[in-house]
């Protein structure tokens, strides 16, 4: 049974990017908008690795992966922080609040889904 | 097994004819003691009687004998032409198998078998009459017709063993030629088969390495692709970002000619409005904290 990973990001052509790069790979993709976005479709579905930006309307990267730690279901489940930031500031917040992996843009599809493959939960 | 009877003549002939010489000189010193003639001619009367019944029983026991003779030589005549026949069928069976033999050298093999077999059953059953006729006549005729048939015996069995020899040899012959052949002509295939199989993987093998270097080609070019779309992405977030502060700009300069003559030279902060527009986004051409060798692109926490 393929895995499902949750792509966050406010860009439209960045979301299908990462898509076309997890489905080649056997992944099948849900897609959000922004953080608000992404907790109202994680709802009672498996979610096996989430994929954020942090830079988006509405909620953030950061403060979307505190509020993921915040729910038992997804407790566990690990975050990839996928942007252009590179400030170590930016990345000690991503690992304070609770990310496993920041892979910085523009992304070489195989760095992404060797991370991805190391993280995804079984 | 004729035999020679026992009979009361016969033992009255065989007793009776030593006692003729004695009857003789009987008859002799009772004619030197000067019997007379009549008594002596009475005497020899009964002597030549009795010689002459004598003579009668052993002729008689002589035809018998003769016939008998007669009659087992009959037997035996019949006997050896059943032994005749069966030298001749042989013979026949031997005309039949030869030109079979040289014409049909591959014969089945339950055919070759089925000769075998009969001509085995046939002969030893005729060695079995030969033998019996030979031991009910060895003593009666003293050996010299048991060597006949004898003779015939060994003479037949001398004719016969080469051909069944002969028979069993192509027997084994044709098995182990056919064998051969046959097994000769299956690796002969089997070897042709198997270069062709090994050629047609080496194709295939071949194939399948032009197929995995193209997938891995065409999946090289999908991650440049990929790559390509994310700095045209990136692009497409800086125009906007430009075209955002253009407006912006274009508002506040808008803002200033409103004031008309109030208007100010330091109204508009040319260089914090510039360092504004910068903080807002980054060119993705100039990455001067980035290595590249792109070791700065994942990191695990």
């Amino acid at each position: 049974m393929a895995k499902t990973i949750l792509i966050v990001d406010d860009s439209a052509s960045m979301r299908q990017v990462v898509g076309i790069a997890l489905k080649g790979a056997g992944y099948e993709v849900i897609e959000a908008c922004d953080g608000k976005d992404a907790l109202s479709k994680m709802t009672g579905v498996k979610i096996h690795l989430i994929v954020s930006d942090i830079n988006m309307p509405v909620m953030d990267g950061i403060t979307f992966v505190k509020e993921v730690k915040q729910l038992d279901q997804y407790k566990f489940t690990p975050i990839i922080m996928l942007t252009t930031e590179m400030e170590e500031d930016k990345k000690r917040a991503a690992k304070e609040a609770g990310a496993k992996a920041w892979v910085t843009k523009p992304f070489q599809p195989p760095i992404l889904l060797a991370a991805i493959a190391k993280l995804v939960l079984p | 097994m004729p035999h020679i009877q026992n009979s009361s003549d016969s033992k009255l002939l065989y007793g009776s004819l030593p006692a003729l010489p004695i009857i003789l000189g009987g008859v002799i010193v009772g004619w030197q003691d000067g019997a007379t003639l009549y008594s002596i001619l009475v005497s020899l009367l009964l002597v030549f009687c009795g010689i002459g019944s004598g003579l009668f029983l052993w002729h008689r026991h002589v035809n018998e004998l003769a016939q008998t003779n007669f009659r087992w030589t009959q037997d035996e005549s019949s006997k050896i032409d059943a032994v005749s026949t069966y030298t001749s069928e042989l013979e026949r069976l031997l005309l039949t198998i030869s030109p079979i033999l040289s014409q049909h050298v591959m014969v089945s093999r339950e055919h070759t078998e089925q000769e075998i077999t009969s001509l085995s059953s046939r002969f030893s059953g005729m060695v079995n009459e030969l033998q019996q006729i030979v031991d009910s006549t060895d003593n009666a005729l003293g050996g010299q017709q048991c060597y006949h048939l004898d003779t015939v015996i060994d003479t037949s069995r001398d004719l016969l063993q080469p051909v069944l020899d002969l028979l069993r040899q192509i027997h084994q012959l044709e098995h182990k030629v056919v064998d051969d052949a046959f097994l000769l002509q299956a690796e002969t295939n089997i070897n042709q088969t198997l270069s062709l199989l090994s050629l047609a993987l080496t194709h295939y093998r071949s194939d399948v390495d032009a197929l995995r270097n193209n997938a891995e080609q065409i999946r090289g070019e999908i991650n440049n692709v990929l790559v390509a779309l994310q700095f045209q992405d990136r692009v497409s977030q800086i125009l906007t970002q430009v075209e955002n502060n253009l407006l912006n700009l274009q508002k506040t300069i808008e803002k200033i000619q409103q004031q008309g003559s109030k208007r100010d030279g330091n109204m508009l902060q040319v260089d914090e409005a510039v360092e504004h527009i910068e903080e807002n986004y980054k060119s993705v051409s100039s990455r001067p904290d980035r290595g590249s060798d792109g070791s700065d692109d994942l990191t695990f926490f």
